[in-house]
């Protein structure tokens, strides 16, 4: 009892000195109790080396020379023998299960173990493999915790261990459910459970049926949440089989997956059942991981490249459109150049040696200077048409004017076809798109007037399940095929910038049915248009 | 006869003043906004408003939209507006209350100075004067509607030029026939578009409106 108290004053000593010396490895003053704080967790050492002297001696109290050597070793070596303490524990935890299995075995000698007094059966017994138990984990959080000898190793092991469990979830690792299923309807079936009889025949039948039921619903249905629930129940099953190998229960007839066990009077098959626990556990240890990572990191892994993918895709649509736009764009500023250039340009310039010829000739022939002047009147008139119709082309008037929906009437009115108009566009339409979708219901409804040999067109125009949508649908011959005409195509170049269609469905015989679609709501403001 | 202009460009309202006032017509106002034009021809009451589609304060149709609304405050009161591009669209709506005086022309139509003027006068006397660029749209159109469909293509052409706002000697001239044969026609036209015989400016506005419609 005395040997107890000094064991707990001591442990508790040093603790307490480790926890208010703060921080691993913070600054330390000098001197004496500087020396003393730098030991740390060594002094640790001490208690170990008590209670292990302890053990070494039985009963009989401290063994100097374990002592004595445990204070050289905190005094002269003390990184080795702070490494030395989470052995020490595991030694002493191992001393502990060894006692507990001797005590099952027949032994009966009282032992005092650390802080309990350990004998067979009854309280004695179980406070020393809880007391076993305290010190394996304390052991195995100081290893890791200090720079143990070999727990770099152990996390590396850790490290390399859980890194070999990635990749998906496949359907055998869900069929453990049926194990686990198998398991724990072995345990609570029919029979004494705790000496309590419980799941006999139709409850049983019943209880089995709803739990396979269940598993093979899980398994097919989710095959992640029946492996999740696999390692889970493998974890616990295992645990629960070294629970009763040591523990053991004195319930005749109470079985343990697959092993009987018998509160029998002679040594108990504890073996079966710690073996088979083992296996539940290495098991479970090895599913464990791989649900882990299927449900920590591979969700989100999966969602990033999935994402990425996407991202990808975008920025390469997104590169060939600007190209395109920026293409189609300049070609378009050349063109408008080159009909200046060659029309109204040339126009004015013929106007101009018109009015000058007509200048000089007025005093001497007013007559010729006046059929100078009509020419360069009807020379100036054509250089309005032709710039009117290059505007038209530019940038429609009535577009600017009256917006999507008007223009769109306009060019229906224009058509030398009967034609059906269904428009529900309220509010506006950005200019670029209006524009785009403008002249792609233009070109469409050229090729109608010019190929299509149709008696009527209809053209409706409205916002569908947010998209700006165009429908040109005529009655003619059909067969129209979009990659063949450049006008189309250069349609669908123009939509793309906005993120638009154009769809042509155009069977034989007809009818030919054009849809124009962009996208009202875009990541770009300056697309995000209707 | 007194006269309101509404044209934004500076060069171009003075060249309609100059050339208006060359031909005997009285300025009564030349305004460059549509809220202008709107005050001018509703207080000036003139015997035409020579009016541009685009207009300040939105650059836009605003001159039209002026025009209309003076219209509905003054019914019939002429108005002839001038654009660089011509609409079938705009047509229909100037047409649209039935009461005449309105005239649709391309700015080019200023050019010929004698047609232009014609054209003036036409619209002040309750007649339609639509430019031929919107005639010629119009009348390549095919209509489903029977009245239309039933006009001959002789009767076609009679309303084409009577849609451009010509009288019937015009029209004979044109046509090389005689002006008897025009009215036959235009007699005909009524008939086949079932407009009840009335003032016969006002029976032509209805057979060009029956043709846009159509």
């Amino acid at each position: 009892m005395a040997f107890t108290l000094v064991l707990l004053l001591v442990t508790i000593g040093c603790i307490a000195f480790i926890v208010a010396r703060g921080a691993h490895g913070g600054p330390r003053p000098d001197g004496p109790r500087g020396r003393l704080q730098g030991r740390g967790w060594a002094l640790l050492l001490l208690p170990v080396a008590m209670a292990a002297a302890a053990m070494a001696g039985g009963a009989h109290g401290l063994a100097p020379v374990e002592l004595g050597l445990a204070i050289l070793a905190i005094a002269f070596f003390p990184k080795l023998a702070e490494r030395l303490v989470p052995y020490g524990l595991f030694g002493l935890a191992v001393f502990g299960l060894h006692l507990a299995k001797m005590y099952r075995a027949g032994f009966t000698v009282r032992v005092q173990y650390l802080f309990v007094h350990a004998e067979a059966g009854g309280w004695g017994n179980t406070a020393v493999l809880i007391e076993a138990a305290v010190l394996f984990v304390v052991g195995v959080w100081l290893l890791l915790r200090l720079d143990a000898l070999g727990a770099g190793q152990v996390r590396a092991l850790a490290a390399r261990w859980l890194d070999r469990r990635r990749g998906g979830i496949r359907t055998a690792h869900a069929l453990l459910l049926l194990l686990v299923a198998g398991l724990v309807m072995l345990l609570l079936g029919p029979g004494n459970w705790f000496g309590i009889r419980a799941f006999d025949g139709l409850d049983a039948a019943v209880a089995d049926l709803s739990m396979t039921t269940a598993a093979l619903v899980l398994i097919f249905r989710s095959r992640a949440w029946a492996a999740t629930v696999a390692a889970a129940g493998l974890l616990v099953l295992g645990a629960y089989g070294w629970l009763i190998a040591f523990l053991g229960p004195a319930v005749p007839g109470f079985a343990y997956g697959f092993s009987d066990l018998h509160n029998s009077p002679g040594p108990t098959p504890l073996w079966a059942d710690a073996l088979e626990g083992s296996l539940l556990l290495a098991l479970g240890l090895w599913l464990a991981p791989l649900v882990m990572h299927h449900r920590l990191a591979d969700p989100a892994d999966r969602e990033l490249a999935f994402r990425a993918q996407q991202l990808t895709k975008r920025v390469q649509t997104l590169t060939q459109t600007r190209r395109e736009a920026v293409d189609t764009a300049a070609a378009e500023l050349r063109r408008i150049e080159r009909d200046l250039h060659d029309g109204a340009q040339a126009r004015l310039v013929a106007l101009g040696i018109s009015l000058q010829a007509a200048e000089r000739l007025f005093p001497t022939n007013p007559e010729a200077a006046l059929a100078l002047v009509a020419e360069a009147k009807e020379s100036s008139s054509q250089a309005l048409t032709e710039l009117r119709d290059l505007v038209r082309g530019i940038y429609p008037p009535v577009l600017a004017d009256r917006g999507l929906a008007d223009a769109i009437r306009a060019l229906a009115l224009d058509v030398p076809l009967p034609v059906e108009l269904d428009i529900d566009l309220p509010g506006e339409v950005e200019l670029p798109v209006a524009s785009a979708v403008y002249f792609s219901v233009a070109e469409a409804l050229a090729n109608t007037v010019k190929h299509a040999h149709a008696r009527s067109v209809r053209i409706q125009l409205g916002r569908v399940a947010g998209m700006l949508r165009a429908q040109i649908t005529d009655d003619g011959w059909g067969g129209a095929d979009p990659v063949q005409g450049t006008g189309l195509a250069g349609v669908e170049r123009r939509l793309t910038a906005f993120d638009g269609i154009l769809a042509v469905s155009s069977p034989p015989g007809g009818p030919t049915i054009v849809v124009i679609e962009v996208p009202c709501a875009l990541s770009s403001p300056k697309t995000s248009t209707c | 006869m007194r006269i309101v202009i509404a044209e934004d460009l500076y060069l171009l309202r003075e060249g309609l003043v100059r050339l208006l006032s060359a031909h005997g017509f009285e300025i009564a106002a030349a305004v460059a906004s549509a809220p202008e034009l709107l005050e001018a021809l509703v207080e000036q009451r003139p015997d035409v408003g020579i009016v541009d589609v685009r207009l300040p304060p939105t650059h836009t149709d605003d001159g039209l939209r002026a025009a209309l609304q003076a219209r509905s405050r003054i019914p019939g009161l002429p108005v002839l507006v001038l654009s660089q591009y011509v609409e079938q669209l705009y047509a229909r709506e100037l047409l649209a209350d039935q009461a005449g005086g309105v005239g649709y022309l391309l700015k080019d139509r200023v050019f010929n100075d004698e047609a232009f003027t014609a054209a003036i006068r036409t619209v002040a006397a309750g007649g339609t004067v639509l430019d031929p660029e919107v005639v010629g749209k119009l009348m390549s159109r095919r209509s489903r509607d029977e009245p239309v469909a039933r006009l001959t293509p002789r009767e076609r052409e009679v309303l084409a030029l009577m849609a451009e706002g010509r009288s019937n000697v015009a029209i004979a001239q044109r046509m090389f026939i005689t002006e008897k044969a025009v009215s036959k026609h235009a007699a005909g036209i009524f008939a086949k578009l079932d407009l009840a015989p009335s003032d016969d400016d006002n029976r032509r506005v209805l057979a060009v409106l029956a043709y846009l419609d159509s």
